[in-house]
């Protein structure tokens, strides 16, 4: 049993945990569930060692400890699975594994391995690099690496991003068997609800720092959103999707497009002023190089683009740019934003002809339209994740009519994506075409007028709104051929 | 907060020049120099007369030439560690130019300084060209490229431009004296020197700080990926930077020849380029301080020849001081960081 007792942790004046107290009890799966900033990660990461709290006592195995380090966490057997897998890409899943283990030699190894495979029915080559497999394999296998360290409480974060609803499947049936056979205590850091729902035998909901309840089953889920986000509960965008128009935005003619690895296409496709088009695929799939040939960014090795009806027989980013087409990377502070540049700097780069009226032009673009409320001399690299999103929307000019966005609302609270997505449909609404990748299939089949599926580095089908849903979105994601599709 | 500030800025520098002077001690007792003569002599050797204030400001010009340029392609986090080539390449270039020469003017001596510039610059670009386009390491290229110019250099030395009769280390044949820079007096500097520094220092702080190319290059320096985003020709920028640094340094190089040497000589760069890395390294390259330092590492620079006069001490000696100050800089600063992140912390 995990005893945590009013911990706090505070950076600067921001409170992070404020006086959380929670019992983890053996054989159980938890779910805690929180807005980006509510304090998930923080409390997390205290557990497994990797911050200490500025007060308050963790009990662990009959011992009371102020704060943990990682080495103590894993002795006491707590183990975290990151949402990004730490592992090692270029070594094989042998290699992989020993790494944190007592010194072993590769017949040990490969049995120890083979053995908790068996144990807990799953399938690794041990000589495979880790780079050749997927996101959901990558992740068994650092769970594999916790049990093998003696792992009896699993952290898991963000367990299902990039992994498909079939391997989620396998994942949370695996995770099942080892909370109620084995009794290890699992606990499931998550913002998305549904899981929370389906998995958790008892659900913490944080709010700003704060543990704001502790629901048992049966669930309400309008009390969970309520206690999740305060009263004013968040409720999703029900305006009706943007109209769509009658000409052509852009249309593809049997165009490939040439990445650094790998080509995508003949591509033939068109799509409308107005019209909303979602993308969806595991990573990798090929939708990322569909966007950043979009915007020129990848070369263009055969046919055509036009747009607006104009037709490009090779593509520049500057002159798609000059003509409309904007690209906005998931990534924000890697690809998009400069880390020490402060807004009003990024405004000035993007819009060079507003310099004379810098101040007035920031009032207008950033705090009316997008409620951009941090200091103007505040750089990137300090702003939330919402507002360098809002910074992002802020910069794109009016006249864009081709918006290309990767995961627009990545990382960011239910609100804010709400606000993102309100700005996005409106500009749909006054002509723009947007086409944006999500990972979440929800996020896509709300959004869309009709989805792109990329599987395998190829478009592998093109389906209208009416016929999306998570099963056929997820089974052609997994390259199957589900009944009442036609493939692109 | 502001007044608190500088007086904090104050006590890190004076501790950062204490741990020097520990430092300096602790190196200096084994090889039996008294420390504090040796300080003594370093300083007044630079500053003890007119005439060594002399020396110092010719030392003083190509420093604040060279440091001021490094800090453009710096500024998109560009090492033109290259920049010892590119003052050669300067003083080979006003060499070249001058040689069929016999009465200089003016228009001559302006033609020769562009022709530094010029010479700088192109050799710059072939290392901002190799990073762009090959993919090369502009710390390598820049490192490959001094050799290569230090090669070169000698070889027209002792080949096509040796002086009739005689090859040797002593440099090509002197240059005629209307080409030279006036002196101040009878001082060693000239003004048409220092005042291309300040010039130099005023224009680079004003394209840097002031202008929307500054900024551009700034973000390049943070993100090229998100450079490209913007539309900010990436390339393109970090082309101009290291052409602009480069003139500065070939700039540097003719200035050594038209108002020091009044010739070519093997070592005519005299390592100024990397002590102008230094003195970046040491102003976190920031503009402001960089005067003052390039000053100061002039004094150390004139001082140091006393050494060996008046110590039997090998001049290297203020190398060594030098880059203990610049480690003792680091150190500090390290400290300060550390504890600032301590007490944010808490």
């Amino acid at each position: 049993m995990i005893v945590l007792r009013d911990i706090s942790k505070h950076y600067g004046r921001v409170r992070a945990n404020d006086g959380i107290s929670l019992t983890l009890e053996p054989g159980r799966i938890y779910a805690l569930v929180g807005e980006n900033g509510a304090g998930k990660s923080t409390l997390m990461r205290i557990l497994a060692g990797h911050t200490v709290p500025d007060s308050g006592v963790i009990a662990l195995r009959g011992e009371e400890h102020p704060g943990l380090t990682p080495a103590m966490a894993a002795r006491l057997g707590v183990g975290m699975l990151y949402q990004d897998p730490l592992d090692f890409p270029a070594l094989p899943v042998w290699e992989n594994f020993r790494l944190s283990g007592p010194p072993r030699d590769r017949t040990q190894v490969v049995d120890r391995l083979g053995e908790l495979s068996n144990h807990l029915g799953v399938c690794f080559l041990p000589d495979e690099p880790v780079a050749a497999m997927t996101v959901g394999e990558r992740q068994l296998l650092e769970l594999l690496r916790l049990l093998d360290l003696g792992a009896t409480t699993l952290i898991l974060d963000e367990p299902t991003t990039g992994i498909t609803p079939e391997q989620k499947r396998d994942l949370f049936g695996l995770l099942s068997r080892l909370a109620r056979q084995e009794g290890h205590t699992v606990i499931l850091v998550t913002h998305k609800l549904s899981e929370a729902l389906e998995m958790a035998d008892a659900i913490f909901v944080m709010r700003q720092g704060r543990l704001e309840a502790r629901l048992t089953p049966p669930y309400d889920s309008e009390e969970l959103v309520r206690r999740m986000f305060g009263d004013t509960a968040a409720q999703s965008t029900d305006s009706a999707l943007p109209e769509i128009g009658q000409s052509r935005r852009v249309t593809l003619a049997d165009t490939v497009f040439a990445g650094p690895k790998y080509h995508l296409g003949p591509l033939n496709l068109s799509a409308a002023p107005g019209e909303i088009i979602g993308l969806a695929g595991l990573d990798g799939s090929g939708q990322e190089l569909f966007l950043r040939g979009l915007c020129g960014l990848d070369r263009m090795a055969a046919g055509s683009l036009s747009l607006n009806n104009a037709a490009h027989a090779r593509t520049h980013f500057k002159t798609l740019r000059r003509d409309g087409v904007h690209f906005v990377p998931a990534d924000r502070m890697s690809q998009a934003l400069f880390p020490d540049l402060s807004i009003r700097d990024h405004i000035l780069l993007a819009f060079p002809e507003h310099a004379a009226r810098l101040e007035e032009f920031h009032q207008s673009q950033c705090v009316e339209r997008f409620d951009l409320r941090a200091h103007p001399d505040t750089p990137a690299k300090a702003l939330s994740g919402g507002n360098q999103q809002r910074l992002l929307l802020s910069l794109i000019p009016d006249d864009a009519q081709l918006l290309l966005m990767e995961h627009p609302t990545r990382g960011l609270d239910a609100g804010s994506a709400r606000q993102v997505w309100e700005h996005l449909r409106h500009r749909c609404a006054k002509g723009a075409t947007l086409f944006f990748f999500s990972p979440d299939l929800d996020e896509v089949i709300e959004h869309s007028h009709r989805v792109l599926v990329f599987f395998d580095r190829a478009l592998v089908a093109d389906v209208p709104r009416n016929n999306a849903s998570v099963e056929i979105l997820g089974a052609l994601m997994a390259g199957k051929k589900p009944e009442g599709t036609h493939a692109a | 907060m502001p007044r608190n500030f500088w007086l904090q800025q104050a006590i890190w520098i004076a501790a950062a020049l204490a741990l020097t002077l520990a430092l300096t001690v602790l190196v200096a007792l084994p090889s039996g120099a008294p420390p504090f003569a040796t300080l003594r002599i370093l300083l007044m050797g630079g500053l003890g007369s007119m005439s060594k204030f002399g020396q110092v400001l010719t030392v003083f010009v190509p420093l604040l030439l060279c440091s001021m340029g490094l800090l453009i392609p710096f500024t998109a986090r560009l090492w033109n560690i290259g920049i010892e080539g590119q003052i050669v390449l300067g003083a080979i270039f006003c060499t070249g130019a001058m040689m069929p020469v016999d009465q200089g003017g003016p228009a001559h001596i302006a033609l020769a300084l562009l022709a530094g510039m010029l010479g700088g610059a192109l050799w710059a670009l072939l290392a901002g060209l190799l990073k762009t386009h090959g993919r090369v390491h502009e710390i390598f290229s820049g490192l490959g490229l001094n050799f290569v110019a230090m090669g070169l250099a000698i070889w027209l030395i002792f080949g096509p431009w040796k002086r009739p009769g005689v090859a040797s280390m002593s440099g090509t044949e002197t240059l005629q004296p209307s080409l030279w820079l006036e002196r101040i007096g009878s001082l060693a500097a000239s003004w048409t020197a220092l005042g291309l520094a300040c010039a130099a220092l005023a224009l680079v702080a004003f394209l840097l700080v002031r202008t929307q190319w500054g900024l551009g290059l700034k973000a390049v320096g943070q993100n090229p990926k998100a450079a490209r985003l913007f539309d900010l020709s990436p390339r393109l920028r970090m082309l101009q930077a290291f052409a602009l640094c480069g003139a500065l340094g070939g700039l540097a190089g003719a200035v050594q020849v038209l108002g020091v040497y009044h010739r070519l000589l093997p070592s005519i760069s005299s390592g100024y380029g990397y002590t102008a890395l230094l003195i970046g390294m040491m102003s976190g390259f920031r503009i402001l301080p960089v005067p003052f330092i390039c000053f100061f590492f002039a004094v150390l620079n004139v001082g140091s020849i006393q050494l060996p006069l008046q110590l039997n001490l090998d001049s290297s000696l203020s190398g060594v001081i030098q880059g203990l100050l610049v480690l003792s800089v680091f150190v500090t600063q390290g400290l300060r960081a550390y504890l600032t992140r301590r007490r944010e912390e808490r």
